[in-house]
């Protein structure tokens, strides 16, 4: 292939164009704001590999177990052998491309535990893990687009996908410079769009990942799959706007989560589990901290000041500005938080969709995590699946057929923007984002019953039936008039695949069906016919194997 | 609390100030008062008068994205981790950095950061560390938020086109530390882009939100020569 688009410029969509323009792929690179404001740069703890010469007793086999087992057998063999098998290579590629890791005094990579797994495998920049292998991957994009081989194109965003039978041909780009659509052709077409954080309000994530391009992709015909496995992250630290990750390193250095029972600490998960119960699976940890009336402590201070100092600065520092605590001193008050998505558009092994030439790799596309990710497997996958992604866009030869015309298809809906323009609301769009928000935190919680999710998708279809009659809110960007629609689909989506698995699984609790039944052992995928959701389980790894 | 904002439509539209009521809590951040008067109520202004919501840029909203940069009380800061208590019941006054050409409000255009960065081609390349590697000088230049701050309060910048400020500089001392075989193109650069014309008033150090040890930077830059 020629040149590919690539929607999203965080780590993953970096590293596909880093490796596309490697081997001699043009990219255009879209995003609304510069990679610096991607959702990459908050990834804090690490990212998981096996380095033969440190091994200490463990394997990549080992890693590929702990993923399997972490994600309640959800994750596919091949798919998950891949990611493990690649993780020393994609650590070697991110420290010579520049990525600052911490190191010992002879200047290897220093490692920490992470939660669900076996050995001391996550490496670490500090606290800064993902803005450390953003700026590394900024600067080699950089060198391509001196090149000319990646051009950058800031201040648009996607509006939707050139499909014809099919097929993509590239994507229709809203330029908030110019105020219009324009559709921009490519061979193929890769999103990188990061999780559905818009769906649910205050989570730990950026606020620029919202799950449009997930939910107007499904409307174009995309598979998406298990959207029910939504990772609550148990220590956030609530503020008034958001919920700030308190990183799982402030465990994997030592610290431990208790609540207070009748003025006595209590350390619930220690109790539960035995020793390393504060380092148990992030799904299980948020169950626990759920029961116990949804909110805790960690306790950090007893692992000292120079500790502290030295490897868990960043929680440290945002304890004391966002809640004026001294982490030397004091406990901090946590609680879980809604923080990754497992599940996204479902892909293949080589991270193509079920549309020809359309690909999506990073926490947008679902794969490896299964019902439950490990933490440092995120940033792992995110490099993994942009370079997979690369090799077979690299590989593959260009469709010799004819590129279709898109051009009634542009104008129709440049007229419907412009139409849409022309008329005035006070309802403001936003406030439709925040009952949205509402009702899956309320309903899509930490355990969900059939009556809750009935509920959630009631009040879905209510703000959906709103939103095709509503009229343009000029106050705010075009773009959060006309992604509207795509998002509630996407919710309404999430609360079917969670309707449908009547089962617990990983992060997906049902009080109705508390146990795991292996009739669900498969991925939930989710398509779309002219307004029906359609469900069905891939029992044949049609996907993910 | 009164909060004064200056306005800008578009980026070829006027400025204009307007004064806002904040009656939110006290404990939010500059961020979160944006956030309470366009999304609290329908938007007016002191004396009721309907208005258009403000636009302003965010995406962590825990200073590590460098987004929602913006002159606060005449001090260049992150909105997000500026906090209304610290103003201790004075109104706020809010402008969009200056030395950057205005989008919308206080959303403005930085890319001129990354572009004088890419003419420059500061890209590492291969990691071909130094001997006398400091990973943590190193670590912290890399948390760069390229949010501008350093380079709308500093006295020699002033548009970009040929002093490129702090932000280039510690990119500069990133790429020559990490590797070693480019330090005499990075030395020649650096020197035409920043070394010449810098004043060593250190103002960039005083906001840098993530505390680069900007000076640290030069000292190390300047034994390039």
């Amino acid at each position: 292939m020629r040149n590919v688009l690539i929607i999203g410029s965080g780590i993953s969509g970096m590293a596909c164009a880093v490796r596309c323009a490697e081997h001699g792929i043009h990219v255009t690179l879209v995003s609304p704001f510069s990679s610096e404001r991607s959702q990459s740069v908050m990834a804090a703890g690490g990212i998981n590999a096996v380095l033969p010469e440190l091994e200490n007793g463990d394997s990549v086999a080992c890693h590929i177990e702990d993923t399997l087992k972490g994600g309640a057998c959800l994750g596919g063999r091949r798919a998950v052998t891949g990611l493990c098998e690649h993780g020393e290579e994609i650590l070697r590629y991110l420290e010579s491309i520049g990525t600052v890791f911490s190191v010992d005094k002879e200047g290897h990579p220093l490692r920490r535990a992470f939660g669900g797994q076996s050995h001391k495998r996550t490496y670490y920049c500090g606290a800064s893990t993902g803005k450390q292998i953003v700026s590394a991957l900024v600067m080699e994009a950089r060198r391509y687009e001196a090149q000319g081989v990646i051009r950058r194109k800031l201040r648009s965003s996607f509006y939707s996908a050139l499909i014809r039978d099919g097929v993509c041909y590239g994507a229709m780009l809203y330029d908030e410079a110019g105020g219009n659509i324009e559709a921009v052709y490519a061979d193929a077409l890769v999103v990188a769009t990061g999780g559905q954080n818009a769906l649910f309000g205050k989570t730990t994530g950026s606020t620029l990942c919202d799950g449009y391009v997930a939910g107007k992709l499904f409307m174009q015909g995309a598979e998406l799959k298990n959207l029910e496995f939504i990772q609550y992250h148990p220590t956030a630290l609530e503020t008034a706007q958001k919920r700030i990750l308190i990183s799982e390193a402030g465990r994997g250095e030592g610290g431990r989560l208790f609540i207070d029972r009748n003025g006595e600490r209590f350390y619930f998960m220690e109790d539960k589990y035995g020793p390393n119960g504060n380092l148990m699976t992030r799904d299980v940890i948020s169950r626990e901290i759920d029961a116990l009336g949804g909110s805790a402590f960690l306790d950090i201070s007893f692992l000292g000041k120079k500790l502290i100092d030295g490897r868990l600065p960043e929680i440290r520092d945002i304890c004391s500005k966002y809640a004026g605590i001294d982490v030397n001193r004091e406990p901090i008050p946590v609680q879980p938080s809604v923080h990754f998505f497992m599940g996204g558009l479902a892909v293949h092994l080589d991270h193509e969709t079920n549309i020809r030439n359309l690909f999506a790799v990073g926490e947008c596309a679902s794969m490896y995590h299964g019902a439950n990710r490990l933490g440092g497997n995120s940033l792992l996958a995110a490099v993994y699946s942009g370079r997979v992604a690369a090799d077979t866009l690299a590989e593959r030869n260009r469709t010799d057929s004819e590129r279709p015309d898109f051009s009634r298809e542009l104008e129709s809906e440049s007229a419907k923007l412009v139409r849409s323009s022309e008329t005035e609301s006070r309802f403001p769009v936003m406030y439709i984002r925040d009952m949205l928000a509402e009702t899956m935190q309320k309903q899509l919680g930490i355990v969900r019953c059939k009556e809750n999710l009935m509920q959630g998708l009631h009040d879905i279809d209510y703000y959906l039936s709103i939103a095709e009659h509503l009229n343009f809110d000029s106050s705010v960007m075009p773009y959060y008039n006309y992604s509207l629609t795509g998002i509630l689909t996407l919710a309404r989506a999430t609360v079917k695949c969670a309707l449908f698995r009547k089962e617990s699984r990983g992060a997906h609790y049902r009080s109705d069906h508390p146990e795991r039944d292996e009739k669900y052992r498969a991925a939930t995928i989710i398509s779309y016919d002219d307004g029906n959701f359609c469900l069905r389980l891939d029992e044949g790894g049609a996907y993910e194997s | 609390m009164k909060v004064k904002i200056l306005r800008q439509l578009s980026p070829d539209s006027s400025p204009y100030w307007e004064i806002f009521e904040y009656d939110g809590p006290l404990d939010n951040s500059v961020a979160g008062v944006l956030d309470y008067i366009n999304y609290h109520d329908d938007i007016s202004d002191v004396e009721g008068n309907a208005t258009t919501r403000i636009g302003w840029e965010c995406s962590c909203l825990q200073g590590m994205c460098g987004a929602c940069a913006m002159v606060v009380n005449g001090k260049p800061v992150l909105a997000c981790e500026t906090f209304v208590r610290d103003f201790h019941g004075k109104d706020i006054e809010i402008r969009p950095l200056r030395k950057f050409p205005v989008v919308h409000d206080l959303m403005v255009d930085r890319s001129s950061i990354h572009e004088n960065l890419k003419a420059a081609n500061i890209c590492i390349g291969e990691y071909r560390p130094s001997e006398d590697t400091d990973f943590e000088h190193q670590y912290t230049a890399a948390k760069c938020l390229k949010c501008g701050l350093c380079l709308e309060v500093c006295p020699n910048y002033v548009n970009g086109r040929s002093f490129y400020g702090a932000a280039f500089a510690n990119d500069c001392y990133l790429v020559a530390s990490r590797n070693q075989s480019k330090s005499r193109m990075i030395g020649e650069i650096y020197g035409r882009a920043f070394g010449r014309d810098c004043s060593k008033s250190l103002s960039c150090m005083d906001v840098c939100p993530v505390k680069i040890p900007t000076l640290s930077s030069i000292a190390r830059l300047n034994r390039l020569k």
